[in-house]
């Protein structure tokens, strides 16, 4: 990879955040909302006390001289005060993101796992019986809403058996430690975790599927079956490690959308994460939150598309020149 | 194609073109009848269809409003209050399930169609007229592309007020940069066959190159791709719907969940109000995913290949 | 393969476990013995700084951590004795001096002398905090010694002697500058009351420790953990399950089913809640000309059904109410007489119309204004944040329609929806309120000079944008009436009229639903007695009061053991299947 192609694929991303961050200002400003008196609607407060609260928020100064004041400050990474806390937006989030990631690294993981291994089953013995239930069945959870499928486990295993916790991620005041502190956080992460897997599953299934029967009606693998070589071999010497790049990518570029795909999701499970932030944020509304928010699920879509280009022309020389 | 040319009957160049259509139409429904999973999905489809037409005829809509079911029981189950019970306030699900596949089907298709257009001309026109233009609308294209496509759709839809239009509107503005890139990529693919350069070196206009050759060659995948996008639009609208960012005062499925869960129909183990519009949005969206598959396997060249 | 594909779950595996690991836990300081008492609630808190926070659960931390100089009574809101012993009014009734207790103590063991509460009321009066300004706007404090003060007003109070703001810790607001305030966190934990925050994990937990050194003695409960839910339900299932001990804020709709759950005891706590559709009545900006008729609001009184709305939408949980209720003590509440009662009667609803000129010219279903003017069409807002916002907007709109009476939806969260009635945006509203014990906030709120005005719009307290004057004067003799049988008269007489002039139809009077189990803890005290809820009260008292009953250890959920019996079978299967299909393919390949 040339210095150039790197530099130049950079530059571009950066742009792209650049156009991100301009647009996150000019989104928020559409909402006409007025937070100083939504806080304390059912209390006096006097006129100096809300210029006061507008000033404090930056709300008082023209739309321009907002937009400035925005720029200097998310280019130190400060995205200021979030309006119903009154603490800073970074540290709200860095509160949230590692759960987060936990969640949504885990249901990512296991979706892509269980995906390449479901869709090489299905390709391997495409129009066998094999294939139809695999087929069919992931994509049955492809096309069902996440959140209703959220509904449904939520309403069969922790209303009706009542095997796992209905939300949270831990039991709260339980003071377990140690191992049994693991074992409570992994059964609040089991439904949510559950439901993005197999939410998520059916996609990749899919594409495996397809991507596989692509790469075997190639000629090297007809020229190496005829060889004699078992199709065991045959599937994981050659078929398989070809066919994985398409889902490699697409596993990395959608990491960066599922971060912010697990809005109703974890607010259905009350998992205290990105996602419920999101849509308290949205329900009061919260606007330095809102856009610290947004900024920061475009940032990791760009970073992990910019990854994706660089390991592709990385693996693909071809890909450089274009 | 060479056939049509060596009819000896003298006929009108538009009539060749529509002969060469239909055929390619019945074609097309041949290869398309053979592939199962598309018809499928076809049938599951229509079925939903009448049943959205058939819905004022089924089911009357006094069954939706509360104020005329006062003397149903609340949270009735199917057993007690057929066809499928009834929800908190009295109202029966029946009604409520027929006439919201009205609404999510009109959703889909209709944020499909603005999808559509705004995704075709973007692309087109990109792939076509090239060089800055191009790159202006790529740029643009793939700006929105990184966008994640849930939260803008929520912010917009927070920000907009609440009715079918803006719910379809923003489902339009989220998912067009999709569209717009598959259209040009094509766009570029049928720019570099030899008969478009012979056209063009013929002295054909833009306008003629584009009517004629481009769209014509790029309608089939359009095609393909918006039953596509239909499923996208319909499982958007119903997560909109779900977060409370729906019409409040027309019932699409989604709200029902929304309202279902709002009513704490999980609590109540009324199941009955929460799986038939989640089942029907399951079914709805996987039948034009199959419909979808089968059409692009046909129309799409690229996929044909392989085939 | 079989080594490589192993090697792969291992890794996942690990990666997995690192991950869980990673996940940061709500605390770790809870002991096995200690005595905790878990309550879930629906809404976290904004901030536990008592001059910044706004919503009802900062308020539950605060009522908490910090004593008052005087107290409330928790059967009937009557004034008693809290930090001060004692105290002597002078000076016709505007100066109060009180007696502090002797060896009073912060929860981290300074002093706590009438230099805390003079310094606290002082500086809230010079900087207008929001949450004491209501009531010390006009009082200025002295010290006298350190444990005697005076509290002088400037102008005839008839709430003197009570003064139940919080009172904060001198040495530790003293740090803190007037430009500090706004964003100081508030998590210093140092308070007088029975228990003091300790910990506060946004979105998951905020964790109360007894105090050893408040005044009435330490609580019985070591730490009170409250847990916010987004979902409601999922708090029910938690309570039922026994993960947790009380719940405020349990949705209607399943309060019916707990109520009947073994060890859990339903409370339809009132403490003077109230809902109301409110009319624009169009005192202010904008608003539909219609509603400025006196006739039209009372067609529409006629035409709202509120045993209807009652029964479906609150699972006749509630009681229909008359009037607005000013206060948490129902004696401020008059009885409305049953001649000028608005009782349900679409068909008299109807003739008003007619009679006052409200016709359907146009013959499309909705009457038109005079002369041929246009539809009477209502901008109905609907609020997202309730749960009760859509089925009640389904039956206002379906009466207004029968009356010929228009309305087109829109959806506003409460952000949104507060300028947008100061703008005259809107015309009917569902919406409630809470009132404290004392009847003068609310009451002022319908004064004329709390309507909207265009300059600024969202600076008022008057949603209805209804102005009487006679009205306001009835409010400013009740403001500085000491004798409290004629204020309470005079109250009556402001509520009845607001009731004829219609810009509110009051629906009911809600309770604050509410679920505790019995099995872990008794004392549960209901404020005001009887009728009050057990937590989340005006001063909580329950908390304090809580015995446990036995150490039985919190139940509910599956053990771990069978936990990792469960994934660790999971895995089996998966793996075992694979390994199924995987053989099976071998074979098919050794045949071909």
């Amino acid at each position: 990879m040339t210095f150039r192609f790197v530099s130049r694929k950079v530059l571009g991303s950066l742009a792209t955040l650049l156009f991100v961050v301009c647009f996150n200002f000019f989104l928020f400003r559409v909402v006409e909302s007025d937070p100083v008196s939504a806080l304390f609607r059912g209390r006096n407060i006097s006129q100096q006390q809300r210029q006061q609260l507008q000033h404090d928020f930056g709300l008082d100064k023209s739309k321009p001289e907002q937009f400035v004041r925005y720029l200097n400050q998310t280019a130190h990474l400060n995205f200021g005060f979030s309006f119903e806390t009154r603490q800073p937006v970074t540290s709200e989030i860095s509160a949230r993101i590692g759960r987060t990631i936990t969640l949504v690294g885990i249901s990512t993981l296991l979706s892509t796992t269980i995906g390449i291994w479901l869709g090489i089953i299905a390709a391997w013995r495409r129009n066998t019986p094999t294939d139809y239930v695999v087929t069919s069945t992931t994509m049955a959870f492809y096309a069902m809403p996440d959140f209703w499928l959220g509904l449904l486990l939520l309403a069969a295993f922790a209303e009706s058996f009542r095997w796992f916790p209905t939300g949270g991620i831990v039991n709260v005041g339980s003071g377990a430690t140690g191992l049994s502190h693991l074992v409570d956080e992994a059964k609040h992460l089991f439904l949510p975790g559950l439901t993005l897997t197999l939410a998520y599953l059916g996609e990749y299934t899919l594409i495996m599927r397809s991507s596989l029967l692509d790469t075997m009606g190639e000629d090297y693998l007809t020229l190496a079956r005829a060889k004699g070589l078992r199709d065991a071999t045959v599937r994981r010497r050659h078929a398989v490690p070809n066919a994985l790049l398409p889902i490699v990518t697409l596993a990395a570029v959608n990491f960066g959308f599922v971060l912010s795909g697990a809005i109703a999701v974890e607010s259905i499970y009350s998992w205290p994460g990105l996602g419920l932030a999101t849509y308290n944020a949205i329900r009061a509304p919260d606007l330095p939150m809102l856009q610290g928010l947004f900024l920061l699920f475009s940032a990791a879509v760009i970073v992990a598309n910019l990854a994706v280009d660089l390991l592709y022309a990385y693996l693909d020389p071809r890909v450089r020149t274009a | 194609m060479t056939a049509e040319v060596a009819t000896p009957r003298v006929v009108g160049r538009r009539r060749i073109v529509w002969i060469r259509r239909r055929r390619a139409l019945s074609r097309v429904w041949r290869m398309y009848r053979a592939s199962k999973p598309g018809m499928i999905g076809l049938v599951v489809l229509l079925v939903f269809v009448v049943l959205a037409f058939a819905a004022p005829a089924l089911a009357s809509s006094s069954g939706l409003h509360a104020i005329s079911t006062v003397q149903n029981p609340t949270w009735a189950s199917p057993s007690k209050f057929g066809p499928l019970g009834t929800d908190n306030l009295g109202r029966t699900i029946g009604a409520q399930f027929l006439w919201g596949s009205r609404i999510s089907l009109f959703v889909g298709l209709a944020a499909t169609l603005l999808t559509m257009l705004i995704g075709s001309v973007v692309g087109i026109a990109a792939g076509f007229f090239g060089g800055r233009i191009e790159g202006v609308l790529m740029r643009i294209t793939e700006w929105f592309l990184v966008i994640p496509f849930l939260p803008l759709a929520i912010v917009l839809a927070s920000v907009l007020s609440r009715s079918l239009f803006n719910i379809i509107l923003v489902i339009a503005i989220t998912s067009w940069p999709f569209t717009a890139r598959l259209i040009r990529a094509q766009v570029l693919s049928v720019k570099e066959r030899g008969y478009v350069d012979r056209s063009r070196a013929l002295g054909a206009s833009r306008w003629h190159l584009t009517t004629r050759h481009i769209v014509p060659n790029v309608a089939p995948l359009i095609l393909a791709n918006t039953t596509l996008t239909v499923p996208i639009a319909i499982l958007t609208e119903t997560t909109l719907s779900f977060l409370g960012l729906g019409d409040p005062s027309r019932a699409s499925w989604g709200k029902m969940l929304n309202e279902a869960f709002d009513a704490g129909a999980i609590g109540q183990h009324a199941w009955w109000y929460y799986v038939p519009p989640g089942l029907g949005i399951m079914l709805v969206v996987l039948a034009f995913t199959l419909c979808g598959q089968a059409l692009e396997e046909i129309l799409n060249p690229r996929l044909s290949e392989r085939a | 393969m079989t080594g490589r594909r192993r090697s792969v779950f291992v890794v996942m595996l690990a990666l997995g476990i690192a991950l869980v690991a990673v996940a940061p836990s709500a605390s770790g300081a809870t002991k096995k013995n200690d005595i905790v008492l878990r309550v879930g609630t629906t809404q976290d808190i904004d901030s536990p700084n008592p001059t910044v926070g706004a919503l009802v659960s900062s308020y539950e931390v605060w009522a908490l951590q910090y004593a008052t100089l005087t107290d409330k009574a928790a059967a009937d809101f009557k004034t008693i004795p809290g930090l001060a012993e004692s105290w002597t009014a002078s000076n016709h009734g505007l100066t109060y001096t009180y007696t502090l207790r002797k060896g009073l103590k912060w929860s981290d063991g300074q002093p706590l002398t009438a230099d805390d509460v003079v310094y606290t009321v002082n500086r809230a009066r010079s900087e207008q905090w929001t949450n004491f300004d209501s009531t010390i706007a006009h009082i200025t404090a002295k010290v006298i010694d350190p444990t005697h003060l005076s509290l002088t007003s400037s102008i005839p109070d008839p709430k003197l002697p009570i003064m139940d703001v919080y009172i904060v810790p001198k040495h530790i607001y003293e740090k803190v500058t007037k430009k500090g305030l706004a964003s100081y966190k508030g998590l210093d934990g140092i308070g007088s009351g029975p228990f003091t925050l300790k910990h506060w994990s946004k979105g998951l937990s905020w964790e109360m420790d007894a105090n050893p050194n408040y005044w009435r003695g330490r609580p019985a409960v070591d730490r009170v953990i409250f847990r916010p839910f987004t979902n409601a339900d999922a708090m029910v299932a938690a309570l039922k399950n026994g993960e947790l001990d009380a719940a405020e804020n349990v949705p209607s709709s399943s309060f019916r089913q707990l109520q009947k759950a073994k060890n859990i005891v339903g409370v339809a706590g009132q403490q003077g809640g109230f809902d109301e559709i409110s009319m624009n009545s169009g005192a202010g900006v904008g608003g539909n000309p219609a509603l400025k008729d006196l006739r039209v609001r009372q067609a529409i009184s006629h035409a709202i059904d509120k045993q209807t709305i009652e029964s479906r939408v609150y699972n006749g949980l509630t009681t229909v109410a008359d009037a607005i209720s000013p206060s948490a003590n129902p004696e401020w509440i008059p009885k409305i007489p049953a001649d000028k009662r608005f009782n349900f009667d679409l068909a008299k609803a109807n003739t008003i119309l007619d009679d006052a000129g409200y016709k359907d010219t146009n013959g499309n279903g909705i009457r038109n204004m005079p002369k041929g003017g246009a539809d009477i069409t209502l901008r109905y807002a609907e609020r997202s944040e309730s749960p009760y916002g859509a089925p009640i907007r389904e039956f206002v709109t379906g009466w207004l329609r029968k009356i010929g009476i228009g309305t087109s939806v829109k959806v506003y969260n409460d952000t949104q929806l507060t300028p947008a009635i100061g703008k005259g945006d809107v015309d009917m509203f569902a919406w409630g309120w809470v009132p404290f014990v004392d009847p003068d906030p609310e009451l002022s709120y319908f004064q004329c000079n709390q309507v909207p005005t265009k300059a600024d719009p969202s600076g008022y307290s008057n949603d209805a944008s209804w102005c009487n004057p006679t009205y306001d004067k009835l409010y400013k003799q009740q403001n500085t009436e000491l004798d409290h049988a004629k204020r309470v008269a005079i109250v009556h007489q402001m509520i009845t009229l607001m009731y004829e002039q219609a810009p509110y139809v009051v629906l009911d009077y809600s309770p604050d639903f509410q679920a505790y189990r019995t099995d872990r803890f008794t004392g549960w005290v209901k404020q005001p007695a009887n009728i009050g809820p057990v937590i989340f009260s005006n001063t909580s008292p329950s908390y304090f009061l809580l015995k446990p009953i036995s150490k039985a250890s919190s139940g509910g959920g599956l053990g771990a053991g069978a936990v990792i019996a469960i994934i660790v079978g999971a895995v089996i299967i998966l793996g075992g299947g694979g390994l199924l299909l995987r053989r099976r393919q071998a074979t098919a390949g050794e045949r071909e």
